[in-house]
């Protein structure tokens, strides 16, 4: 046995084929990459999950193929008449045995790691009855003399835990239910600290890089943040121009030009959904976004506007009260002797104003009349309701991303969802939020210090989206 | 932190491909600097340029405006003192009106000062118009559109906040510089004429409100330098009119005594025009090294190079690509649409006997021999039920349970003993024993895998 040579902990995921443990090590190594499918025999060969902090490994899983000839490896290893100390060394005698033998491939796969010194990790699907068929691996794995846990996975909607629970009594000491397809972090950590529990000197390292996780998800929030933050800087004070051959601007030019600016606006979403996904290490998945879904309710439709945008009526008062608040200040200027009229005409300036162009991106000027060359002119962003759009969309497809648990591996469904905008857009957050958008919309540019204080005013709502999942 | 590093950085971060692993590499071989993140940045800009070989655009751009500042400084410089020995010039007809002076080294400085903080004020915004009308602005403008190198500047987009605080550091450089000048030029037409000096205006000014306002101007020395602070005499008896063309007889007669203004001159010279100007060419360096700082950090991409320098890199996936066993899909001919009534053995594989029977019963089959295999039997004990086995033989399999080589090695065993074997994947009782799709699926899969000759699946 080598587990004093190793000095970090070792956890091999191991158990009957198709049972999850693929899918466990994908969710527990946030690693979307690892084949996960229901045909037995996905897993070929026993691969390493280290958790590296600054290239320090913490801890490492070890995703195993399935018992394949669990009953003929018992039979050998019982053989083999030795006392109860001794068992582990006619397992590794097995493997010394068996290494090339490709009858028992996945057997020396999945039992090296053990002999090797990690701790075991048993999974078993509870949505299925219990089966004899793993008592012999379970006795097997009793035969390494390493420390283990069982791990209840569902991988469908019926439950037979009762009866798993009692068999794998009689073999684990710890035995914990966990669902790889929910991307819970309480969840994670319990099995972290399980995990901790397995053998003494590995709890230090193990609640560590629970600690890590912790510090883990907090940099992903914060870079998602960074990213939204980007996106709404760059889409909203965003100036389109379009050089004109002609005299004059016709139509066609003008629809050029809008086509054009939105066009823009399209790709930023799109780059900065990626890195979202880049972020939450979910690399492979726009490849598999239904077609049906999010990408067809365009960044412009009357969908999107109408799930994520503000209604006509938030939209007068959000404008009401901006004019008003200007109209506020030349009231103050006369000593109140414009008997509040000047916040009175804001707001109803302000109002109309929000209401009429309450479909109008922005204006389309053109520009360089008396200078000779002539070219259209589109933005930044004058729309009032479009940054709650784009905020909405991106704010819910990162709360998707980050939801969705990295074992999964169907297409991401992002369904229309008219509640969302409940959840993160209340009148305070709306109240803030405009600050920043009103200095977008005035093309004066956003300094460091408003842009980092916006990014922090996202990252709250993102935590708070987020802790309600 | 240097402009040169700021434009190094921002070109670097252009073309930037290095990995978050390498850059917390970097940092970690920092780590002395990770409270200090203009230091990290100006360290990381170094090492990448160390391996390059040509002379980069920050290295082109700072050389060109020290080049154009040195010009420029000494222009004005020359100017200073040029504008002073024209000021002090004196004809034999007329004293020098000290007046002028005054304005140039008193008024002039203090106008532009007040403009040159209002500036700094405004200098967030990206068109400051104050800033732009300087000379120090101008001056350079054409200095670059004469050189031709106005292309080099326009090649990096240097962040509007910083350039307005270049030109404001400049302006006061200049200034300065015009300022010593005319000092300079005053010394030494002092120490190389016989200057007299006299003062005029059209206004009504009398001589001791003339000399009310010569005392504030001097507050700043008059309490350890009394000297250099004219007396109402001297004020009274420095008065002239242009009117008549000729000097007044009480002037000739103190002729010697209109020499002993050049004290007041250099200190105010001294005080408002190069003291104070110096305190604002300061004033400006400071705001100048707080742009360039601010500047950095919001260049885009600086934050997140920061971030992944000090941030501990944390990774959980594998270096290695997954491995993916093969997975033959293939057609199978030996499909058995119906199950028969009767076989002469019915066996489970793993499914204890009483379940066995219960599966018999629903799927309304039967045979002399109902038995379990696989699960908790021996391997001996299975041998012997094979040995057992002949006819026609079903088996039952849990289709949730994906074959696994132990049920394969006994088929294989199975169907040499038997004349058919017919493999029957069951669901659960929640599904009435029939089988999920995709489970079944997988069963046809293994078995065609396996292509035993007398093997059948349902």
């Amino acid at each position: 046995m080598k587990q004093t040579e190793t000095k970090h902990p070792v956890f091999a995921v191991v158990g009957h084929p198709n049972k999850g443990k693929s899918a466990i090590v994908s969710s527990l190594a946030m690693d979307d990459s690892i084949a996960v499918s229901n045909i037995p025999g996905t897993t070929y060969r026993r691969q390493s999950y280290p958790l590296k902090v600054d290239g320090k490994i913490i801890y490492e899983l070890y995703d195993t193929p399935g018992f394949q000839r669990a009953r003929q490896v018992l039979a050998w290893l019982k053989s083999h008449d030795v006392s109860a100390d001794r068992r582990h060394e006619v397992v590794q005698a097995f493997l010394n045995t068996h290494r090339d033998d490709s009858r028992f491939h996945d057997e020396v796969e999945l039992l090296t790691p053990i002999m090797e010194g990690a701790g075991i990790i048993y999974v078993v699907d509870a949505s299925k009855p219990y089966g004899e068929e793993c008592e012999a691996e379970m006795e097997i794995l009793r035969w390494t003399g390493q420390p283990s846990m069982a791990l209840i996975n569902h991988i469908d909607k019926e439950d037979y835990s009762a009866e798993w629970k009692r068999a794998l009594g009689g073999y684990f000491q710890i035995i914990r239910t966990y669902n790889p397809m929910q991307t819970d972090m309480h969840q994670q950590i319990a099995i972290l600290e399980s995990m901790a529990q397995l053998r003494e000197e590995w709890t230090v390292q193990v609640k560590a890089s629970i600690e890590f996780f912790l510090h883990y998800r907090e940099q992903m929030l914060e870079r998602s943040a960074a990213a939204i933050t980007r996106l709404m800087h760059q889409a909203l004070s965003h100036v389109e121009r379009l050089a004109l051959a002609s005299e004059n601007a016709n139509e066609d030019d003008k629809a050029r030009l809008k086509e054009r600016y939105k066009a823009y606006l399209r790709t930023e979403e799109r780059t900065t959904q990626a890195e979202i996904e880049r972020i939450w290490h979910h690399e492979h998945l726009h490849a598999e976004i239904t077609p049906m879904g999010f990408e067809q309710m365009d960044l412009f439709s009357e969908e999107s506007a109408s799930v994520f945008g503000l209604t006509r009526k938030e939209l007068l008062i959000s404008g009401a009260t901006t004019g008003a608040v200007t109209g506020a200040g030349v009231d103050l200027l006369f000593g109140g002797a414009t008997f509040l009229l000047g916040g009175a005409i804001g707001a109803v300036v302000g109002g109309v104003g929000a209401y009429v162009a309450f479909d109008e991106l922005s204006e389309v000027k053109l520009l360089g009349k008396r200078l000779g060359k002539r070219y259209l002119e589109m933005g930044p962003m004058q729309n009032r309701n479009f940054p709650y759009i784009l905020l909405g969309r991106i704010l819910y497809y990162t709360v998707m991303v980050a939801a969705r648990s990295h074992a999964k591996r169907d297409s991401l469904t992002i369904a229309m969802d008219s509640t969302f905008k409940e959840r993160w857009l209340d009148e305070k957050v709306q109240k803030s939020l405009e600050k920043y958008h009103k200095q977008w919309r005035s093309g004066k540019g956003m300094d460091d210090e408003m842009l980092k204080s916006y990014e922090a005013l996202i990252e709250k709502i993102l935590k708070k989206l987020m802790e309600e999942l | 932190m240097h402009l040169k590093d700021y434009i190094d950085l921002y070109t670097l971060l252009k073309g930037d491909l290095s990995t978050r692993q390498e850059r917390r590499t970097f940092g970690l071989a920092h780590e002395a600097l990770t409270s200090r993140p203009l230091s990290l940045l100006k360290a990381w800009v170094d090492e990448k340029m160390r391996t390059r070989q040509t002379e980069q655009a920050g290295e082109k751009v700072a050389h060109l405006l020290y080049h154009t500042t040195l010009w420029l400084t000494l222009l004005a410089f020359v100017t200073g003192i040029f504008s002073g020995i024209g000021l002090l010039s004196y004809n034999g007809h007329a004293p020098v009106n000290l007046i002028y002076f005054l304005a140039l080294v008193v008024l002039l400085p203090l106008v532009t000062m007040t403009l040159a903080l209002l500036s700094m004020l405004r200098a967030k915004r990206a068109r400051n118009t104050l800033v732009h009308l300087s000379p120090a602005y101008l001056m350079e403008r054409m200095a670059l559109f004469f050189t031709k190198k106005e292309d080099l500047l326009t090649q990096v987009e240097i962040n509007p906040m910083l350039l307005n605080w270049i030109v404001i550091q400049r302006s006061q450089l200049l200034a300065l510089a015009f300022s010593v000048g005319l000092l300079l030029a005053l010394l030494g037409v002092v120490a190389t004429r016989d200057v007299a000096f006299a003062w005029s205006t059209t206004l009504q000014i009398d001589a001791a409100a003339f000399h009310r306002f010569l005392e504030f101007v001097a507050l700043p020395w008059r309490s350890w330098l009394p000297t250099a602070v004219p007396s109402l005499e001297l004020v009274e008896q420095s008065q002239y009119y242009r009117l008549g063309g000729t000097l007044s007889k009480e002037m000739i007669e103190h002729a010697a005594a209109l020499g002993a203004w050049w004290k007041f001159l250099a200190m105010a010279t001294l005080f408002y025009a190069v003291l104070l100007r110096a305190l604002f060419y300061l004033l400006a360096t400071w705001g100048l090294k707080r742009a360039l700082k601010k500047a950095t950090l919001a260049l885009e991409g600086a934050e997140e190079l920061l971030r992944d320098m000090t941030e501990p890199f944390i990774t959980t996936s594998s270096m290695e690509k997954t491995q993916r066993g093969d997975v033959v899909k293939k057609g199978y001919g030996r499909i058995q649409e119906a199950l028969k009534l009767h076989y002469d053995v019915i066996q489970g594989w793993a499914i204890p006997s009483q379940q066995l029977s219960l599966l018999c019963e629903v799927m309304e089959v039967s045979a002399p021999v109902c038995v379990e295999v696989g699960g908790n039997n021996t391997l001996e004990e299975d041998q012997h039920i094979v040995a057992q086995s002949s006819g026609e033989v079903l088996l039952f399999v849990k289709a949730w349970e994906p074959p696994t080589m132990d049920l394969m090695d006994y088929l294989e065993a199975l169907s040499r003993q038997a004349e058919s074997v017919t493999v029957v994947p069951v669901g659960t009782e929640h599904t009435e024993y029939k089988p999920k799709e995709s489970d079944q699926a997988v069963w046809t899969d293994m078995i065609a895998k396996a292509d035993l000759s007398k093997v059948w699946i349902t």
